[in-house]
């Protein structure tokens, strides 16, 4: 089976989607008291950022106005810049084509494009396609996931019993991912360090803690030199 | 919330997708150097990042464990062997009432 094969996809990314899909679902139930049906399935379908739309219920439950919504919208999007910057230079499509695909830009699926990437470069085949359509037909189910979550939650439908293991699913994804992702001990040695270093920020500000991720990577990034 | 807020909101989340990724000319050989340095540290915070609770605290401990599981299974370099891995560790943290 190849690397980059629709099932090879699926398959990777179907767990993550069945995560996805109970956080929406929680999400929905959640906002359907705070903003309304109508804007809950707006926000799912316009926004599609798990971190960002439970933030910014919390702030509304809080009765916050307008400024701080934008301003947590502003902080936690920051990392899509570095997370953009990061598969940049990987994706070969058109600027047309690479705006498109953008609004597909969340950890997981920038996770399962860069594993791909290192998948077909191991394998030795052009790593741009792969990556591409990997990042495409992740995103598009991820995405369905949050909205049909997001729908099953407006309409009612508890999931709560199984949060917990949809909350186990991240931490096993993202570390299988890291593992794809080193290929020198250089990298196991910085994203170890960057573990620590996202562990003390989510500690000592654990408002931040969406961001940490991004900051501790650009931070043990930054010294050069690869072994 | 209004609809404006959420429009603005909205708009804020794909521009921040769309800045780097189609419109800002792309890096140039060193900063991509850094940038082909960051995956794993990126991945590596997400999964310690999604190990905290706002509270200052651990998540519970089947999600602990299962991150144990997929982290001793992390040196096959297979998302598949992590996942049973996790699964593996969940389970065991769940019978051990956690």
């Amino acid at each position: 089976m190849k690397a980059t094969s629709t099932r090879s996809i699926l398959a990777t990314c179907l767990p993550a989607a069945a995560a996805i899909l109970v956080f929406g679902t929680l999400y929905g139930a959640a906002a359907r008291a705070i903003m309304g049906v109508p804007l809950t399935l707006a926000s799912s379908l316009l926004i599609f950022s798990g971190a960002l739309q439970f933030a910014l219920l919390a702030l509304l439950s809080a009765g916050a106005t307008m400024l701080p919504l934008v301003l947590i919208a502003v902080v936690l999007n920051l990392r899509h810049l570095v997370l953009g910057a990061v598969l940049r230079p990987r994706l070969e499509g058109s600027r047309l084509r690479r705006a498109a695909l953008a609004f597909f830009l969340v950890d997981e699926t920038f996770g399962f494009a860069v594993a791909a990437g290192h998948a077909a470069e191991r394998a030795g085949v052009p790593a741009g396609a792969a990556i591409e359509r990997t990042f495409l037909i992740s995103g598009v189910i991820c995405y369905l996931a949050w909205l049909v979550g997001t729908l099953i939650g407006v309409l009612g439908v508890g999931l709560a019993g199984v949060e917990r293991v949809a909350g186990a699913i991240f931490p096993v994804l993202f570390i299988g991912l890291a593992s794809l992702a080193v290929t020198r001990r250089s990298h196991a040695v910085r994203a170890l360090a960057a573990a620590l270093l996202t562990a003390g920020i989510a500690f000592a500000l654990p408002d931040l803690r969406g961001l940490a991720p991004v900051v501790a990577a650009v931070l043990v990034a930054l010294p050069g030199g690869e072994r | 919330m209004s609809a404006l807020v959420l429009g603005i909101i909205a708009a804020i989340t794909y521009g921040s997708r769309a800045a780097s990724l189609a419109l800002l000319p792309r890096a140039g050989a060193r900063f991509e150097a850094i940038l082909a340095r960051m995956p794993a540290p990126i991945f590596a915070g997400l999964a310690t990042a999604t190990l905290v609770t706002g509270d200052r605290a651990l998540v519970d401990g089947p999600i602990l464990w299962a991150a144990l599981g997929a982290l001793l299974l992390s040196p096959t370099r297979s998302l598949l062997f992590c996942l049973i891995g996790g699964a593996a560790g969940y389970a065991l943290g769940t019978l051990a009432g956690g």
